[in-house]
């Protein structure tokens, strides 16, 4: 092959050079030449750039199904047999956390930032009836406190996960950048039209630690970017009917598509895990009997849609006009067409990931079904 | 639950659960401070994070008693309980004045290695130069890996009530991702590829400060990043291509961000704590030491030798610019210090005290 006549030829030019370096008392061990040296890289300018998911090739692309890479070297690299293990990773087998396409998800999420500061017209804003303002603003104090449980969760397993499964990582990065701008734009929301702050929700800081103390990244993956994040992306679609201006409309439909890749995230993930280690099906299978529970029960906390809590009489109003009886009743038919709504997507989220036999061999929560054909 | 209640009247939902006859509304008065409106920054800056401090918004307290994501100012709910993490509830363990400015100049400043280097002027240099830049790109980009897994396993730790440090250091950790991926994307342009990983020391020590996230500042932005700062800063004057150059230069005020942020907290936790001045002086001894360790191991600076002499037959003048880089990184380190009231001069370590000298690496003997 041309790359590895170059490469030969290469090794000579490298060994005189090294021998010329020596005579002057350097070492220039280093100076080695890997296989692929000389395979140049298109930059593509035209089409994207020079993205992530196209740079690997040779041993750098070789991601190990077991990784024994203890002391955080980038993949591929040489080792030194004096670097101390520091890593310490849980995460070293690629099942575990690898999905395809991630750095794809992570290039689009690098295009896709935006400001809260300057993206969003909070000079549209103008005074809102006091109901609806304070609707506003608690559902805003609740979006605000739970958007960090995905950026502190992913947080740490990042830590814990081999840097030879980089690509996942990224994304995981791209996800806290993506979440801290979800807890300030809504927090900002608050504040931008004579509101502020309202009430902290019980059940939140309560069993929003279901995806805190999960030990496994696919348990932890399945309740948060399936179950919590999808719950909250089908509302944030419905943003269009909460909103009484442009600024909500612009909050919506922009954290609706950071929302979409956390999602997309986790069901490749899960597919990837059910193709390539089937016999972890059952156990994933037992994480969804209790993510469904949450859904149908409301035991999640991640939902604003819940039954029973500030944030879901907060979206009864805002959809419903008003906070009068009439009113609430209305948006509450319309909140209960966004469960509907947050149900049907769960259920198409969970055939794409390859674990759809549950809603057929009878293994699926049954008051799903009474949610999808409502 | 507020819904078990409320006196079911018979009609039921479809989970067969019972709907209350009115909902609950009596959140709609447990704020805290109402009738907020925030200014939008009337020279372009839009809505900032800072602009939310107002009224009683504003105080930002010494401790927050909860652990758990009641956001600061909300009114909390009774009953909230931990959900384990955020043991960090002081102040003065992670404040910075300048965090939320931070946060907002990163997104504002955000860029992407994708498109904006332009990576087709990196094509064809000598292979001498290509390999050492492989190098030295295989140590920064293993340098802000290690960045991003202790910055994101801080998170958990940080109490929400201080948002904006947690804000920030989303950024960072962005930020360090960013210059991953960027010299992964650089080594592998021309097939050079990953070389030798980092000598690991410094990596080692960074890690292996869980007790305090102060002391992971101090290792990680007060050391490191003065040394690979003034490495960019190096690499954005004699990067042997534009694209190299370009690279180098757009991370810079990357770094800087994370340098203000550091400066700016250990300057308040001492304000604080005077105290802690004590425990700070050591750990960065054994930082110092650690750091000058990793940089007698010589493949850093040999790469950065031969980048800088233009070849290998070029290496004792390009040592020369190594030698005066070592000394830029220990002015900066030096520097940083001061601006934190954490002065060194005076115990600095000898290997740095070599490296300010500009006497370190020691010049090779001749064969
Ligand atoms: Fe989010
Ligand atoms: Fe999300």
């Amino acid at each position: 092959m041309a790359t590895e006549a170059k490469s030969e030829k290469y090794i000579t030019t490298f060994q005189q050079l090294m021998e010329e370096g020596r005579k002057n008392g350097y070492r220039l061990d280093w100076l080695l030449p890997r296989e692929t040296f000389g395979a140049q890289i298109n930059s593509n300018a035209e089409a994207g750039g020079l993205l992530l998911q196209d740079i690997d090739r040779g041993p750098f692309a070789q991601i190990p199904d077991w990784s024994d890479n203890m002391t955080g070297r980038p993949r591929g690299a040489t080792t030194r047999p004096n670097a101390a293990r520091i890593g310490n990773y849980s995460i070293r087998t690629k099942a575990d956390i690898w999905l395809k396409n991630a750095s794809q998800l992570y290039e689009e999420a690098v295009q896709r930032q935006w400001s809260s500061a300057v993206d969003v017209p909070w000079e549209t804003m103008e005074e809102l009836p006091d109901d609806i303002e304070r609707a506003e603003c608690q559902l805003a104090t609740f979006l605000t406190e739970v958007e960090f449980v995905a950026g502190d969760v992913p947080g740490k397993w990042i830590s814990e996960t081999t840097p030879d499964y980089y690509e996942p990582r990224m994304f995981l990065i791209s996800q806290i950048m993506d979440e801290a701008r979800h807890m300030d734009v809504f927090r900002k929301r608050a504040f931008a039209n004579g509101g502020g702050l309202m009430s902290q929700t019980t059940n939140v800081a309560l069993s929003g630690g279901a995806i805190d103390s999960a030990r496994d990244f696919t348990e932890m993956s399945a309740r948060l970017h399936i179950s919590g994040e999808g719950l909250v992306l089908s509302i944030f679609r419905m943003g269009e009917r909460m909103s009484y201006n442009d600024a909500e409309k612009a909050i919506y439909r922009l954290a609706a598509s950071d929302e979409s890749r956390h999602v997309a995230f986790g069901v490749m993930h899960l597919q990837y895990l059910a193709q390539t280690d089937p016999q972890r099906k059952e156990e994933i299978h037992s994480y969804l009997d209790e993510i469904e529970l949450g859904l149908v029960a409301g035991t999640g906390g991640q939902n604003p849609a819940q039954r029973g809590t500030p944030s879901n009489a907060a979206l009864a109003i805002l959809l419903g006009g008003g906070s009068d009886a009439a009113s609430i009743e209305e948006g509450g038919q319309i909140a209960l067409a966004v469960r509907q709504r947050q149900v049907k997507e769960y259920v198409q989220r969970i055939k794409v990931a390859g674990l759809g036999d549950r809603f057929e061999n009878g293994r699926a929560n049954a008051t799903l079904a009474a949610y999808v054909s409502a | 639950m507020v819904q078990q209640q409320t006196p079911p009247t018979g009609q039921r939902d479809l989970d067969g659960n019972p709907v209350p006859d009115a909902p609950d509304l009596s959140w709609m008065d447990k704020t805290l401070g109402w009738g907020i409106k925030a200014r939008v920054e009337p020279f372009g800056g839009g809505m900032t994070i800072d602009a939310l401090n107002v009224g009683v918004y504003a105080e930002v307290p010494d401790h927050i008693p909860f652990r758990n994501r009641l956001p600061r100012g909300a009114y909390p709910a009774p009953g909230a309980g931990s959900i384990g993490g955020y043991y960090l509830q002081d102040k003065h363990e992670q404040w910075a004045e300048c965090a939320g400015r931070l946060y907002e100049e990163g997104i504002s400043r955000r860029w992407s290695t994708a498109t904006d280097v332009p990576w087709d002027t990196a094509y064809d240099l000598p292979g001498d130069v290509e390999l050492a830049i492989c190098q030295v790109a295989t140590e920064l980009s293993q340098h802000a890996s290690v960045e991003t897994e202790v910055v994101s396993g801080w998170l958990q730790n940080l109490s929400p009530g201080y948002h904006e440090v947690k804000l920030y250091l989303s950024t960072a950790t962005y930020d360090a991702a960013r210059m991953f991926e960027g010299y992964r994307k650089r080594a592998m342009l021309n097939g050079g590829g990953m070389m030798l990983e980092s000598p690991g020391g410094m990596n080692r020590t960074i890690m292996e400060t869980y007790a305090g996230w102060s002391q992971t500042v101090l290792g990680m932005w007060f050391v490191r990043n003065a040394l690979d700062t003034t490495i960019l800063r190096y690499l954005a004057v004699h990067g042997p291509s534009e694209a190299d150059r370009v690279l180098a230069a757009r991370l810079i005020p990357d770094r800087m961000r994370m340098a203000a942020y550091a400066v700016d907290h250990i300057r308040f936790a001492i304000s604080k704590k005077p105290e802690l001045v004590i425990g700070f002086q050591v750990w960065l001894g054994g930082v110092e030491f650690a750091q000058a360790r990793d940089l007698r191991d010589p493949v850093l600076t040999e790469a950065l030798a031969i980048i800088f002499g233009g070849s290998v037959a070029g290496m004792d003048e390009g040592m020369k610019v190594v030698r005066r880089m070592l000394q830029d990184f220990v002015k900066m380190y030096l520097s940083r210090c001061k601006q934190a009231n954490l002065d060194r001069s005076k115990s600095l370590s000898g290997a740095f005290q070599g490296m300010l000298s500009g006497m370190a690496p020691p010049p090779r003997p001749q064969a």
